[in-house]
């Protein structure tokens, strides 16, 4: 599903945070890119959804080869994702349920269908009662909630979420891990980024260290 | 295809409501340019068309010498008539060109009380065929007339006619230096009025980004405004052009109207508003699409 090869990035201003890495994810994994701030965790993320294109090596997700020069379709490969990144980036004018029903809006579903997707996905995150609530009026955990349920609401074959549990309490956080669970069984890849080292202990995920400093992979690693 | 241009439409204008105030400066801004530039294509289409009619009146008035007869009068009409190119022939004595002026000066005609019609020279009218209005031809004919001993002077209003078409010309010149410089102020203000919208849009912008909308999708609609912007302004400039040729026609005075002689002032023909319009819409198409490519552009 995922091969990077060589990866490198970095930044203008010459900092380095991904430097040679390799990585290969199966289709249906579920993997965790761990490690601490500034390691590259979210770099290596927004490079899987071509937010960020790499300095040097080569991504190919779905067979599709992101780093090919002039490659102008990565907004079909982001049909096929949830995205899941750590300023939620919620729209503050809609409520909770526009909120969630965007991404279906935007690929063109009808409207019945939508209404369908949105209330399961709600449910799902336990936010069904909130669905007219205006974004404002929610709690940093009540937003990470909305945005799993907007990643989560069009099945997607892939999931990149970066520190979806970083705002969340322990009862949230198993919550959310047993609804990323779910999604696995289903058969969705995950790729799930965080610097919570207790978290990727738990669960027996293979995990993909990244050091601080972008001294790349070093290893690959099960969970216990 | 026909539910996406629903919802173009809907963003379209949610957008246009969510950031009025720029819209409105941007639509009465072009609405203002598009004014300047069809006053000044009103200005030149009526310029031409009064030279148009001029050309087509076009006649050279024989002036007679003091003290000739009547019988000499008709020799000269006659021989005048023989002439290659003459239409038509009108001897005019000194009582019709009084009466004359004071048509043309109507309610202000006691501005000729005690003015004797003998002070006024008889002149003969010579109208001339089609094929005989160009220059060369009408030369022809009066250099024909220029040793007759009974006239005077000849008058043939060519210099006038040449000097008139200059300014049409100039008027033409300068519409088009102008619509050229208007062209560019419209492209940049609908271009940063747009730049204002994508930045308040940021957010969505990208939440689309990231749930993979086509650019087309993204784009689409900042195009539609663009294009709504022109069209409106357009129509804008339209109406107050008809607003202000209604005004011009009112306010005309009675001598103005004598010195047009009963040619009427007309309204741009509706090809030519049509074209204002379209013109409005391919700006606010152009410049939206600037705008779209220096700020919309996607991903990385």
């Amino acid at each position: 599903m995922i091969q990077m090869f060589s990866i490198s990035k970095t930044y203008p201003s010459r900092i380095t945070v991904l430097s040679d890495l390799h990585l290969e994810i199966q289709a249906g994994e579920f993997v965790f890119v761990a490690g601490p701030s500034g390691s590259g965790k979210s770099t290596l993320l927004r490079i899987l959804f071509g937010a960020e294109k790499p300095s040097s090596g080569e991504v190919i997700v779905n067979g599709i080869r992101l780093t090919r020069p002039g490659f102008k379709k990565i907004h079909r490969l982001r049909r096929t994702m949830g995205i899941i990144s750590p300023d939620f980036k919620l729209l503050e004018n809609r409520n909770v349920m526009e909120n969630v029903a965007f991404p279906l809006e935007v690929k063109g579903h009808a409207p019945n269908e939508i209404e369908g997707k949105v209330s399961g996905a709600l449910r799902r995150v336990g936010l069904q009662q909130r669905e007219k609530d205006s974004i404002l009026s929610l709690s940093a955990g009540e937003k990470q909630q909305v945005v799993v349920a907007r990643a989560l609401v069009d099945d997607p074959q892939l999931l990149l979420a970066d520190e979806p549990t970083g705002v969340l309490d322990n009862r949230m956080t198993e919550e959310m891990m047993e609804i990323f669970s779910e999604l696995h069984q289903k058969g969705t890849t995950i790729v799930f980024a965080t610097q919570d080292t207790s978290l990727v202990q738990r669960y027996p995920h293979r995990m993909i260290p990244l050091s601080a400093g972008g001294r790349g992979v070093v290893e690959q690693s099960e969970g216990v | 295809m026909l539910s996406f241009l629903g919802y173009a439409m809907r963003r379209t204008f949610r957008n246009m409501r969510g950031n009025l105030f720029p819209n409105l400066t941007a639509i009465a801004t072009i609405g203002i340019s598009l004014l300047i530039f069809s006053s000044f294509s009103l200005i030149a289409f009526n310029l031409a068309s009064l030279l148009k009619v001029w050309e087509e009146k076009f006649e050279a008035i024989a002036y007679l010498k003091r003290g000739i007869s009547l019988d000499e009068v008709e020799e000269l009409l006659k021989r005048i008539r023989q002439l290659d190119g003459v239409e038509t022939v009108n001897y005019i004595s000194p009582f019709d060109a009084m009466a004359f002026m004071e048509e043309r000066l109507g309610g202000q005609k006691n501005l000729l009380e005690g003015i004797q019609p003998a002070i006024l020279p008889s002149s003969i009218e010579i109208r001339l065929k089609k094929d005989y209005w160009g220059r060369t031809k009408i030369e022809e004919i009066v250099s024909g007339l220029e040793g007759v001993p009974q006239i005077e002077e000849i008058q043939y209003g060519q210099e006038w006619i040449e000097t008139f078409s200059v300014i049409v010309k100039l008027a033409r010149v300068t519409q088009w230096i102008l619509g050229g410089l208007l062209l560019a102020a419209i492209i940049f203000i609908i271009s940063n009025t747009l730049q204002l919208t994508i930045s308040s849009r940021k957010e969505e912008i990208e939440a689309m980004q990231m749930s993979g909308a086509s650019p087309a999708f993204i784009q689409i609609p900042y195009y539609m405004e663009g294009f709504f912007q022109g069209l409106l302004g357009a129509c804008m400039a339209a109406g107050l052009l008809f607003l202000l040729y209604q005004v011009v026609l009112v306010a005309i005075t009675p001598l103005m109207k004598g010195w047009l002689a009963g040619i009427p002032i007309l309204f741009l023909p509706w090809e030519t508003i049509a074209r204002i319009l379209l013109g409005g819409m391919v700006l606010g198409l152009f410049g939206s699409f600037l705008a779209s490519m220096r700020f919309l552009r996607y991903g990385r």
